[in-house]
């Protein structure tokens, strides 16, 4: 990288009011075009709902886009961030060009599930447990990497969600921690004081009173119940500690997504051995009144959009490090419906970012808009298969290589010249 | 502690939403086995607390078509895209009136229904059953009529019955896409959607494509397969895939009356039905000529009703429920066999089980974890609080991962411990036990007595006073030890103690004790 890409980076991202020292951000610099060691890290953000991908990266130029969709389309002068000359991201998305330019951001077109649903609970179950059309899966693909990988003394801070319940990514049979709310204000901490006593030095052998017959011991009494209560207080204790310590180098929007990704970056910059940390962002179900340029999906965009930027550069060098895949259930139809919203459609769309992907290009076989083209005549076709960038991510990062039935009922295929 | 008291507050853990002082008094008043026949058959006793606290709901006792015509009678027909974007607004919320409705009386049912059998088994049957406010669209006013007449209405009625009642509700065919399940399209069929397409878009490959769409759009196995997994015969227990796709092909037409019939009822449509015989689990279900096809569901729903897989399978989930989640297996046997004998009785089954030794036995007793439903209701039930808005009680369910009528999978809540020990999710337990116990639960508020009639003079006697109250099976050391620690602590700064300031913090760690997780 030369002296003058990295002052244009600078510019582009100070311009979108991001930085508030330059510091971390020059770090993240200088440390890119090697694979840096290190633990690494995946971020998923799950968009539920369905997002609009085709309004997120944008066909430019695009006669059949801009025909079907009346209200919605955009076009350059709108403001469409230009990727090449085939693409655009929306403009809400301007505090992701740097990443763009910078060739960390990798968004990938046409991309889903091979199952037809387009109902949201079947079609995310399918995605997060990585197992379209198949019920009898009920652990989350995050999760089973994490048993897959389990070594022994190994963090407890290997799986985390930022928020009260787990999305199904990571369910499972390994414990993943779920951050309650609070548990960033003084009132946390106090709880978890109250009721060290109570659980905080794990099972006394499992004493349980056993009433009836006296004191009986049983063992097996409430010893899953004190040490989940013991790990609960141990992790989350030293959640509150990494966040009361860590610094947060940048400038966050305001809201709830943002200030989760805040906490989320501190652990990560603390090295506690998180590998893989998730994060919804809901409300994506836009049947009405959507928008294109402005309104209400692009109120949505800038806030994901600026979130992520901040959580970028307040990373720093650990960007190279953390890859962050950005994904819903499905994509829209592609015509706008009579409401100036968009209906469940099939394939959509992804953003990977960080972590030594090979961005800067978009990635994806995109087939076109023409009614011949569509899925069932209305849709995008799903040319990639979201398990091929999941197995790409998971060792393009990890150097995974998942085991057979990792993916059931999946041919393993890898999307070339990603990592 | 006397031995009957100890065992009024073991049958209130397992057949109530958890022991409160009056019900543990009415328990040794009437005696055990007068309660549980009185619980199993209450008849049309009045339940005037229950009956205050839904006074002003307006949409619980509606039908469908009626509930429908309430939600769209201000747009006088019109809909979609005819109405305006003031007018959408309003209807989706009245639409969000029944789910909120339905939501906030279900659980009031657990926390206050003098049924508490019933409300026990209802919510036993509703995850058996499970629907979900998730999967939008009709759900939102389909559950209000699934509730009453299917999980309600059956509760302690007799299992086949609940069973077809379930299998020709709107709610169910909608949640488990049975109404969109039909014979695939034939040879002529698909060329005449061949034929249209290519006439539309003047597109060989169109009309191809229109053709191929029209061909996938055929049998969707997911309500059949749940029949045999979920509400019948258990997970591969029995069937084999082959039977799925023969139930799912004698399902066929068992859809619903929508919008445009009006009546929001079951309906059968030969049209999509695939016809001929069937074959499920070895037996010939003949093709049903006299009324179309609907009679071989029918036949099958029967003879899964029938089948002792069933019987085995829903023994073992009631034994797990109210026994031990390693289900004695004498005991699923005996209840299994009334099940048979009585041809699905439940109020059978559940006596049977309250009789069984099993159910005393030592080695059970307080080791069932409470699910976080259960764990709200016992400490509001054990505490006496009275409850003006149950909203915060609501997300607070939410937020512990058990959101009422509204679990996605079709599996429902389950009832084990290992569902819910996930770690983080306690912290949230505490957090409400101490946010309940200090009066800052908005709407819930524990009376003043219950810290007023406390020795008052003996500050060391309070914390016995009130384990007895809400762990009434004793706690252990270290339980006793932490309690003492805060009087100790408290008594050290404090020259007046005042039982209205120990007693929250007292009952606070109380109900978040390892203890009172468990009943």
């Amino acid at each position: 990288m030369t002296i003058s890409n990295r002052r244009d980076f600078l510019k582009s991202a100070t311009a979108a009011g991001l930085i508030a020292t330059v510091n971390p951000f020059e770090r993240a610099l200088f440390a890119m075009g090697r694979r840096p060691k290190g633990p690494r890290s995946i971020v998923c953000i799950y968009l539920r709902g369905g997002a609009d991908w085709l309004n997120m990266i944008v066909p430019r130029d695009d006669d059949e886009y801009l025909a079907v969709r009346p209200t919605l389309a955009m076009n350059d002068e709108d403001g469409l961030v230009q990727l090449n000359r085939d693409w655009g991201l929306h403009p809400a998305f301007q505090s992701l060009e740097p990443f763009w330019k910078e060739k960390q951001l990798a968004p990938i077109v046409a991309v889903g599930s091979p199952h037809t649903t387009r109902s949201h609970f079947d079609a995310q179950d399918f995605m997060e447990f990585a197992a379209p059309g198949n019920r009898t899966v009920r652990s989350g693909w995050l999760n089973r990497y994490l048993q897959e990988s389990q070594v022994k003394d190994a963090s407890e801070f290997r799986g985390m969600a930022m928020q009260e319940l787990l999305p199904r990514s990571l369910r499972g049979e390994f414990p993943v921690l779920a951050v309650p709310s609070g548990m960033d204000r003084n009132k946390g901490a106090k709880t978890l004081n109250r009721f060290e006593e109570f659980y905080g030095d794990g099972p006394v052998a499992g004493k349980m009173p056993g009433q009836m017959s006296g004191e009986m011991e049983r063992p097996e009494d409430g010893a899953g119940i004190v040490e989940s209560g013991r790990v609960t207080i141990e992790t989350l204790r030293r959640y509150q500690e990494i966040l009361a310590k860590g610094k947060t180098d940048v400038k966050y929007p305001d809201g709830r997504f943002s200030q989760r990704l805040a906490a989320m970056a501190k652990v990560l910059k603390a090295g506690e051995g998180l590998e893989v940390a998730g994060l919804d962002y809901g409300g994506w179900d836009d049947h009405a009144n959507q928008g294109g340029a402005e309104g209400r999906h692009a109120t949505r965009l800038k806030d994901l959009s600026d979130s992520l930027a901040a959580f970028c550069f307040d990373l720093g060098s650990k960007l190279d490090t953390t890859t962050i895949i950005v994904m819903t259930e499905f994509g829209r139809t592609v015509r706008e419906n009579g409401n100036r919203g968009t209906d469940h459609g099939h394939g959509g769309g992804m953003f990977v970012l960080g972590g030594g992907v090979k961005g800067g290009k978009v990635y994806g076989d995109w087939q076109g808009l023409k009614a011949a083209q569509l899925y069932q005549g209305r849709d995008l076709q799903v040319t990639t298969d979201f398990r091929d960038v999941f197995h790409t991510v998971l060792d393009g990062t990890f150097d995974f290589k998942a085991p057979k039935g990792f993916f059931p009922d999946y041919k393993p295929k890898k999307i070339s010249g990603m990592y | 502690m006397g031995v009957m008291r100890d065992r009024a507050v073991h049958l209130l853990s397992r057949l109530s939403f958890g022991p409160s002082e009056a019900e543990v008094e009415r328990v040794l008043a009437e005696g055990e086995d007068n309660w549980v026949e009185e619980q199993l058959a209450p008849g049309e006793e009045s339940d005037p607390r229950m009956k205050e606290a839904l006074t002003n709901f307006q949409t619980l006792d509606m039908s469908t078509p009626r509930l429908y015509t309430w939600i769209t009678e201000d747009f006088e027909g019109r809909r979609g895209n005819e109405l305006s974007a003031e007018e959408r607004q309003a209807e989706r919320e009245k639409r969000r009136i029944p789910k909120g409705e339905l939501t906030r009386a279900t659980f009031l049912r657990s926390l206050f229904s003098s049924r508490q059998v019933e409300a026990v088994l209802a919510d036993f049957w509703r995850n058996h059953f499970n629907v979900s406010f998730t999967k939008g669209g009709p759900a939102d006013f389909l559950i209000t009529d699934y509730d009453r007449e299917v999980v309600r209405r059956h509760a302690l009625g007799n299992f086949p019955e609940m069973l077809m009642a379930s299998a020709k509700h709107p709610a169910m065919l909608h949640y488990l896409d049975n109404h969109l399940s039909r014979k695939p399209p034939s040879k002529q069929e698909l060329a005449e959607i061949e034929r249209r397409e290519r006439r539309r878009t003047d597109s060989r490959e169109a009309g191809e494509q229109a053709a191929e769409i029209a061909a996938q759009r055929g049998l969707n196995e997911n309500y059949a397969r749940e029949l045999l997994e979920l509400h019948t015969l258990g997970v591969d227990n029995i069937y084999k895939q082959k039977d799925v796709i023969a139930v799912a092909e004698a399902l066929t037409g068992w859809t619903y009356d929508g919008r445009r019939e009006g009546s929001w009822g079951f309906r059968f449509r030969s049209e999509m039905h695939v016809t001929g015989d069937k074959r499920v689990l070895g037996r010939k279900i003949r093709e049903d000529r006299d009324k179309g096809g609907v009679g071989e569901g029918e036949a099958i729903v029967e003879m899964l009703a029938d089948h002792r897989g069933t019987a085995e399978f829903i023994a073992m989930k009631l034994v797990r429920l109210l026994v031990a989640d390693q289900p004695p297996s004498s005991l699923v046997k005996e209840v299994a066999s009334v099940y048979r004998k009585t041809d699905g009785l439940i109020p059978d089954m559940v006596r049977t089980i309250v009789k069984s030794e099993e159910f005393w036995s030592p080695g059970v007793v307080r080791t069932k974890f409470r699910t976080p439903l259960e764990f709200l209701c016992a400490a509001l039930r054990a505490t006496d609080a009275e409850v003006q808005e149950v909203n915060r009680c609501l997300t607070a369910l939410r937020d512990m991962g058990q959101p009422i009528l509204h679990c996605d999978d079709p599996t429902g809540y389950y009832d084990v411990a290992e569902a819910w020990l996930d770690p983080g999710v306690m912290a949230t337990r505490w957090g409400f036990a101490l946010d309940l116990a200090t009066g800052k639960v908005k709407g819930v508020e524990i009376p003043v007595e219950f810290f007023d009639d406390l020795p008052q003079g003996i500050p060391r006697l309070w914390q016995h006073h009130l384990t007895n109250r809400l762990l009434p099976g004793g706690a252990g050391q270290r339980t006793r030890n932490a309690l003492s620690t805060v009087t100790d602590e408290y008594l050290k700064k404090t020259r007046v103690p005042d039982s209205r300031e120990l007693g929250p913090q007292l009952v606070g760690l109380l109900l978040g004790s390892p203890e009172f997780q468990q009943q």
